[in-house]
This record gives C-alpha cells, sequence and structure tokens, in this order.
C-alpha cells in the first residue's frame, strides 16, 4: 500500500477519471505544504547551525527558541513592496522566480520518499523514467535564473546570469555521466533501470562505496546546482551585490531564497537516494523515510558546513575543474562502474 | 580585440558589499575582464585636516582617532610623535612603553578587522567571526584602558589618559598567552584552502618599481621585496629596545600580501609580550603638560613625524605659528597611496581578482578622504 | 625575513582540515551576550554620560573652550550660587559629544564629570541637555 493507492482508494466510488485527478491533486498538496514546512525548517535549521558555527546564537527571539523567526521573515516579505526595475523585460521578470520555485516543486514530487509506518510507501508519481524526468525538471531552475538575469536590465544581474550559465554548462555533464554509472549498474540487477525507486531499491550496498568517484562528481553537481559556496559565482554577494537576483525584492526574492535552500534539501535528498543507500537500512520495519531523512540531515549538515568554510571559486577556474578534472573523472567512474557490472558482477 | 567603445562601464561602488566604506571603483569591463578601473574618492570627505586648524593641540587626536577608526591608537601615536616635537613636551619612560603596546594592540585589531573583510570578500563566512571574536579581547583592554572600545583617545599629550593599571596588564599578559594559537588557527583557514590559494597566488601582482614609484608603503611594499618599515627605519616609541622582525615577500602578489600581513601579527604579539615585561615603574604623564595646562601649550615652527601605521607610513606634518592651535595640520596617509596603485593591479583582471586585490590593499576611508 | 610560501599539498586535505575546524566551532559555547536581559560588564573607565554639579560650577567656560566639537554651550540659568556669579552654567549636545573626557579633565573644580550611564536613547527629536537636565539622573531626563 502506498500513500497513492490509499487516497485513491478513498475517492475510487467517483469513478476512474474523476477520482484519479482528485488523488493526485489532494497528494501534490500535500506535498506541496510537507516541502515548504521542511524548507523552511531546512533554512532555521541553516541559521542555527551557522550561527552555532560563528559563536552567536542565532534567532531567539520570535517563538520558542527563534522557531517563528522563519514564519516572522515570510510575512515581512510578503509585506514588502515589490520594487520594479522602469527598464525591464516584464514577462520574464516576472515569470523567472516562478519558474524556479515551480521547477524545484515538480523535482520534489519525482523523489520516492520509502515507507513510513502505516502510511506506506510515500510517492507522488512513480514513472519508469523518473531519473531522466528528474533531471530534465531541475533543468528548468537555471532558465529561471537566466531570465531573472537577463530581464533585469541590471549590470550586475546579467553578469551573474551569464556566470550561471557559464557554470551549468560546466557541471551538468560530467553530473550526467556520473549518474549514468549509476544506471549502468542498476541495469544488471533490475530490469526498471530508469526508475528512481527500483535503482534505490537495487542498492544492496550503496553505490556512494561502490563509486566514491562518482560520488564525489555528483555532491559537487549538487553544490553548484544549488549555487552556495564555493560555487556562488553566479550571485556572488561580495563582487556582484546579489547577481541576477539584485533588482528582485519581496515575495519574488522570497521565491529565488526557499529556491537555493529547497535546491541544498533537494540535492542532499538525490544523493542519499542514489549514492547512500537511500531508504535501505538495517531493519525494513517501515522506516524508510526516517532512514532517508536522517542520511539527508547528515548530507545537509556536511553541505552547510562547506558552505561556511569554502571561499567563492573563480568562474574560469570552475569551467576548468569542470571540465578538465571533473569530466574525466566522470568517465572513468563510468567505465570503472561498467567494469564492476561486467566483470566481477557486482 | 574589442573596441573600446564596446567596453561596459560597471560602477563598483559607493554602495557596494565588498567596497568597505565608500570607495567607488569605475571599471570598465570586457565580459568578465576588467579592462581599466579609476579609483573615486571624496564620499566620507570630513575636512579633519581643517578641524584640526580650529581646535586645540590636545583636542585633535579625535580627529585621528576617526581617520583609521579601526585601530584608532595607532593613529594617535602617529599625531602626538608630530605634537610633542612641537611642542617641547615629552612623554615619560612608562607612557612610551604604554603607547607601544597600544599601538601594537591596535595593529593587530586592524590587520584582523582586514582579515574578516579580506575572507568575507572572498566568500567564506565564518572566518570573519573568529576574527572578531578575537580582536574582542583588543578592545576590552581598550576599554579596560581608556573607557572606550573603538575611538579610544587614550594617549595625550605628554603621556596617557590613565596608567596601566594591575588588571590591564594581566588582559594583556593573557591576550599575548591566548592570541597565538587563535591567529593560528584563523590562519589554518584561510592558508590551508586550495581555492583561497588558487583564488591568491599570482593575482595582482605588483612590481618593486612601480610600488616604489607610487609611494607605496606598508605591508604592499614589503611583499613587493622593499625591507622598508618606519618601526625598523627610523625608530621611535621604544621600538629600537625590542626584538621584531620585518616580514617580506619577493612575490608582490595577493598572497604575499596575505602572509605579510599574518607574520606581522606574530611579530606585534612578540613585541607586545616583550614591552609588557619591560614595562618600566614611573610616572605615567609629563607634568608639563598637566590637565589645567592642557589649553596653554604653545608651538611654534614646523615638524614633520612619521610612524607605521597598521596600514602603511603615516605621516603628520604640523606648522605652529606660536599660538595655542596649529597653524596647518597635514596628514600623509598610506592607505591613500596604496589605493592609487589600483589602477596599474586593475588592468585587465576579472572581476572576481578584483574584489580580492581591493580586499589585499586593505583600505580604511577615513584615512583617505580625511 | 622572508615569508614561507605554502608547499605543494595533496588537494582537498587542506580544505577538509578547515571544515573540521568550522565545524569544530559549532559544539562550542557562544561568545553573543543578549543584551538587554544581560549586560556586559561595564569597566571603572567606561565613560559617557555627562554629569554637572551645579553647585560646583564657577562657569570658567573652560570646559566650553576645550570642547573639540563645541558640543558645549554655556548657558545662562537663573540660580543662586555664590562661586557662580555670571550665572552661566555649560549645556551639552549629546549629538555631536564624542566623549573626549577633555571638559572632565580640565575642569578646575570637578563640577562636570562623565558617568558610565549610556543608555540615553530617547524620543525627544534633540540631544540637548540643558544644565538642569545635566545634573539630573538619565531616568528623569527622558520624557
Amino acid at each position: 500500500m502506498s500513500l497513492l493507492s490509499r487516497t485513491y482508494s478513498i475517492f475510487s466510488i467517483l469513478g476512474y477519471y474523476a477520482s484519479t485527478f482528485i488523488t493526485y491533486l489532494i497528494d501534490s498538496i500535500i506535498l506541496l505544504l510537507v516541502a515548504a514546512v521542511a524548507i523552511i525548517l531546512t533554512i532555521y535549521f541553516f541559521r542555527k547551525y551557522m550561527a552555532r558555527v560563528q559563536l552567536r546564537i542565532g534567532p531567539n527571539r520570535v517563538g520558542k527558541y527563534g522557531t517563528l523567526q522563519l514564519i516572522a521573515d515570510a510575512l515581512k516579505l510578503m509585506g514588502k513592496e515589490s520594487i520594479l526595475p522602469r527598464l525591464r523585460d516584464d514577462l520574464p521578470y516576472k515569470v523567472a522566480p516562478i519558474l524556479v520555485f515551480t521547477g524545484l516543486m515538480i523535482a520534489f514530487s519525482l523523489l520516492p520518499y520509502g515507507s513510513f509506518f502505516w502510511i506506506g510507501d510515500v510517492f507522488i508519481s512513480n514513472s519508469g523514467v523518473g531519473i531522466i524526468l528528474l533531471f530534465a525538471v531541475l533543468a528548468i531552475m537555471p532558465i529561471g535564473e537566466l531570465l531573472a538575469g537577463i530581464s533585469s536590465h541590471n549590470k550586475y544581474s546579467l553578469t551573474g546570469a551569464l556566470r550561471s550559465v557559464a557554470k551549468d554548462i560546466s557541471f551538468e555533464v560530467p553530473m550526467m555521466i556520473s549518474v549514468l554509472a549509476i544506471v549502468v549498474m542498476a541495469s544488471a540487477r533490475t530490469p526498471e533501470s530508469l526508475n528512481i525507486a527500483s535503482v534505490v531499491s537495487s542498492e544492496i550496498l550503496p553505490y556512494g562505496i561502490l563509486q566514491p568517484l562518482g560520488l564525489f562528481v555528483f555532491y559537487i553537481g549538487m553544490i553548484a546546482r544549488a549555487s552556495y559556496s564555493p560555487f556562488d559565482m553566479g550571485e556572488s554577494e561580495s563582487e556582484l551585490v546579489s547577481g541576477y537576483s539584485t533588482e528582485y525584492s519581496g515575495m519574488r526574492f522570497g521565491l529565488f531564497y526557499v529556491g537555493m535552500f529547497g535546491t541544498i534539501l533537494l540535492g542532499s535528498f538525490i544523493v542519499s537516494l542514489f549514492y547512500l543507500g537511500g531508504y535501505n537500512g538495517p531493519y525494513q520495519w517501515n522506516l524508510g523515510l526516517i532512514y532517508l531523512l536522517i542520511k539527508a540531515v547528515v548530507v545537509i549538515v556536511i553541505s552547510f558546513t562547506v558552505w561556511l568554510t569554502m571561499p567563492r571559486i573563480r568562474i574560469d577556474k570552475f569551467v576548468n575543474l569542470g571540465w578538465k578534472y571533473l569530466f574525466p573523472i566522470s568517465v572513468i567512474n563510468l567505465i570503472l562502474a561498467g567494469f564492476l557490472t561486467l566483470y566481477l558482477g557486482w | 580585440m574589442v573596441a573600446m567603445s564596446d567596453w561596459v562601464e560597471l560602477n563598483i561602488g559607493p554602495h557596494h558589499p565588498s567596497t568597505h566604506g565608500v570607495l567607488r571603483l569605475k571599471a570598465r569591463v570586457e565580459g568578465e575582464m576588467v579592462r581599466e578601473v579609476e579609483p573615486v574618492i571624496g564620499y566620507l570627505h570630513r575636512n579633519a585636516e581643517k578641524l584640526c586648524e580650529n581646535t586645540f593641540f590636545c583636542d585633535n587626536i579625535i580627529y585621528f582617532d576617526r581617520m583609521d577608526y579601526v585601530g584608532a591608537p595607532g593613529m594617535e601615536v602617529g599625531y602626538l610623535e608630530a605634537a610633542e616635537k612641537l611642542l617641547g613636551v615629552f612623554p615619560p619612560e612608562r607612557a612610551v612603553w604604554i603607547r607601544t603596546i597600544m599601538a601594537e594592540l591596535s595593529r593587530i585589531a586592524s590587520h584582523l578587522i582586514w582579515l574578516a573583510a579580506f575572507g568575507l570578500e572572498l566568500g567564506m563566512l565564518t572566518p570573519f567571526f573568529y576574527c572578531f571574536d578575537l580582536r574582542e579581547s583588543i578592545l576590552t583592554i581598550f576599554v579596560e584602558a581608556s573607557g572606550s572600545r573603538l575611538l579610544t583617545n587614550y594617549c595625550s599629550i605628554g603621556g596617557v589618559y590613565q596608567d596601566f593599571n594591575e588588571k590591564i596588564t594581566d588582559e594583556v599578559e593573557k591576550f599575548v598567552q591566548d592570541a597565538p594559537k587563535k591567529v593560528e588557527e584563523i590562519n589554518s583557514l584561510f592558508i590551508k584552502n586550495d581555492i583561497f590559494i588558487s583564488r591568491n597566488k599570482g593575482i595582482g601582482v605588483l612590481d618593486k618599481n612601480v610600488a616604489i614609484e607610487y609611494g607605496v608603503t606598508g605591508h604592499m611594499l614589503r611583499a613587493s621585496g622593499v625591507e622598508y618599515d618606519v618601526r625598523k627605519a627610523e625608530p621611535y616609541l621604544a621600538y629600537s629596545k625590542v626584538n621584531f622582525e620585518i616580514p617580506t615577500s619577493t612575490k608582490g602578489d595577493n598572497l604575499a600580501r596575505y602572509l605579510v600581513r599574518i607574520e606581522e601579527i606574530r611579530q606585534s604579539i612578540k613585541i607586545i609580550s616583550q614591552s609588557i615585561k619591560k614595562l618600566p615603574e614611573g610616572p605615567f604623564f609629563n607634568p608639563k603638560a598637566k590637565k589645567s595646562m592642557m589649553i596653554r601649550l604653545r608651538g611654534d615652527g614646523e615638524v614633520y613625524a612619521r610612524t607605521e601605521s597598521s596600514k602603511g607610513e603615516f605621516g603628520v606634518y604640523i606648522v605652529g605659528d606660536g599660538g595655542v592651535k596649529p597653524y596647518r595640520v597635514r596628514v600623509r596617509s598610506p592607505s591613500l597611496r596604496n589605493l592609487s596603485v589600483m589602477r596599474e593591479l586593475g588592468r585587465n583582471v576579472m572581476i572576481a581578482d578584483l574584489v580580492s586585490i581591493l580586499g589585499t590593499t586593505d583600505l580604511v576611508f577615513g584615512e583617505i578622504d580625511r | 625575513m622572508e615569508v614561507k610560501e605554502p608547499g605543494r599539498k595533496i588537494p582537498l586535505v587542506g580544505s577538509l582540515e578547515g571544515i573540521m575546524t568550522v565545524f569544530k566551532h559549532s559544539l562550542m559555547k557562544p561568545v553573543t551576550v543578549q543584551y538587554p536581559e544581560e549586560k556586559e560588564y561595564t569597566p571603572d573607565r567606561f565613560r559617557f554620560r555627562i554629569f554637572l554639579k551645579l553647585d560646583d560650577c564657577v562657569g570658567c567656560t573652560l570646559c566650553e573652550q576645550v570642547c573639540p566639537n563645541k558640543s558645549i554651550k554655556m548657558e545662562t540659568v537663573k540660580r543662586e550660587n555664590p562661586r557662580n556669579k555670571r550665572m552661566i552654567y555649560p549645556d551639552v549636545n549629546f549629538g555631536t559629544c564624542t566623549v573626549c573626557r577633555n571638559c572632565e579633565e580640565i575642569c578646575p573644580t570637578d563640577a562636570i564629570y562623565l558617568t558610565h550611564v549610556f543608555e540615553t536613547s530617547r524620543t525627544k527629536n534633540s540631544f540637548l541637555y540643558s544644565p538642569e537636565e545635566l545634573s539630573k539622573p538619565e531616568d528623569e531626563v527622558v520624557k
């Protein structure tokens, strides 16, 4: 039983089309709310963790231990005047933040989250080509950044957008090749090697142990996708004010902000699903979601520490890194994965 | 080659996160590359030199505090070197040593601010707070000694405001013990990082001759291979009686400047630890400049005194016409000279490098615009 | 003395050390002081708010002369004081006061002095303190 089939059985009296529609609608709304809360918790956790690392206390005024601080911030952002640049390109300017946010939310709906006690398997869509879909949806977000940068009619924004594009083309290829290595390995074990759920369940030994190089490349790709330090060239605060989001204010800026933290959360989910065994754990007592969350939190802590420690890399150095180091490493990883699968049968 | 008309003019500043203060850099960029850069200054001009002509010799100290507001006692020392020479009132031995300690503490405080801001410019969020944590222990000494954290107004003509008591010497000794470990920890965050090295090695190379032509002093000159430090070249205060070395480098790039500065912090800690041991007993104030005489001190003639402030050679030129107020005060500020090479350094670099070069220059705008 | 550049190392190891150093700090105690609830220790020499003993002031105008920013102006106050025949007392504009302590040091009768009080935020638009206000404690002045 899964969350989807439980909801479906409730509405099944309405007939096939109506019940399917309502099921997916309700599950999407649940996902949207849960994802929003999870992102808010991530931001809260980041702020607390950053404060503690920096010998500070962090938010502690609104609510107990500052737990309501993020809600207060969101309300503040909503209440703020949205200042629009006069020479903007109107439609792309307004569409860009929505595009980033929507892309993020669709990506969340494509992941399997394991099972959770009586609810059963938690997932929204169980596509047979989930991996392709996931990375296709992830490729929507840079388009939002690019649109934001170009339509703002600001030199900083434009430079930031160009940097984003240069960054994207240099890490996406190695990242996709390292995902390909996983598909290669999974194809020997499961007939549906592009389905995320079956890829994860084929992980008897986590792929991160079999392919440490792939994990390295993919993790760097995920950092670059979420564009935080060391790879935050697109919105490098000390150089380009805040890059492509310079001209945004109010809730539009808030969507970019949420998009960034959401990508961190999403990235840690993807890393733990593909490389750290996902919702597989020592005891299979319907605790998949808990295992997944624990793994994701560990990845998030590592990501935040990297963020807080590393200086920003220069854009040309990053392009170098992407094509001269990550690309060969990922190809080697692919060859190794093929070798392991074909000859050793791991 | 793109024609010059295709270059885009990009204003970095005066409202920009990385131009700590109010510097405006008119950069002409071609894509990511900065082809030309022109610093525009004057956004913090407060007429400090002119103000000094309208107040008594003893009052001018507060304007010098505000020139380098991140390391105020060092500036006071610079002014008093000149003013005391003009007025003929010299501090007793104990005051000289106390001033040495304060000047070195302020040098460390200023260097820590620079380190914090430099890290932030490169995108490192965390070392900022460790630097401020260490700086806090210096500010505690300042507030314990003078009553103010930032703009101390501690040194006065003919001595210091109040004596070092037991508690302050304890604090200083504690600082000398704790600081080296913390400095090394902060340093390890920077110097062991691969990205930091790649961002700074070979970037913004300042040639030795160019540096000398522009009158650059301080860490920028030393990093370009000239062993020049006013503390050694023309010792003032108690610097001739303590042991320390001048760090130099022949590379002249950002990394060399960074390393020189870190070594300067270590040397300053060394000077303080020696000074606090050698601190003599005795009066801390010259009776000729006692408080009722404060506004009656008259100076005639002209003097120029130079000191090594945290940014470089800080010169003060005072002309007195026999009155109780100076006739003319002129400041040779190190940051202005260090900024003037920006035109040379900012040629054909990337925007990211321009910011990191600006970071190693260590500008304080109170000093540049005066 | 020539500074040494760091030698060539294995990539990433130094960065990982840095990450561990930063992570270690998350287990340390925060150093922040939560201001209104807990107050930081103020040393003896800490100075801000200027007070004035009206009875001791002789109206010599030395504090007005020595004030570098001309924050002190002499003001006539109708008040019986045999030592102050001209009946002039200093008033202080805290908006421009730099807390240089020169007025305290030069005062021949120690009538004007600085205290630890530093919480002088007020709703009044100006920071000008009249001689009477200077002689009162801060909470009586704030309206």
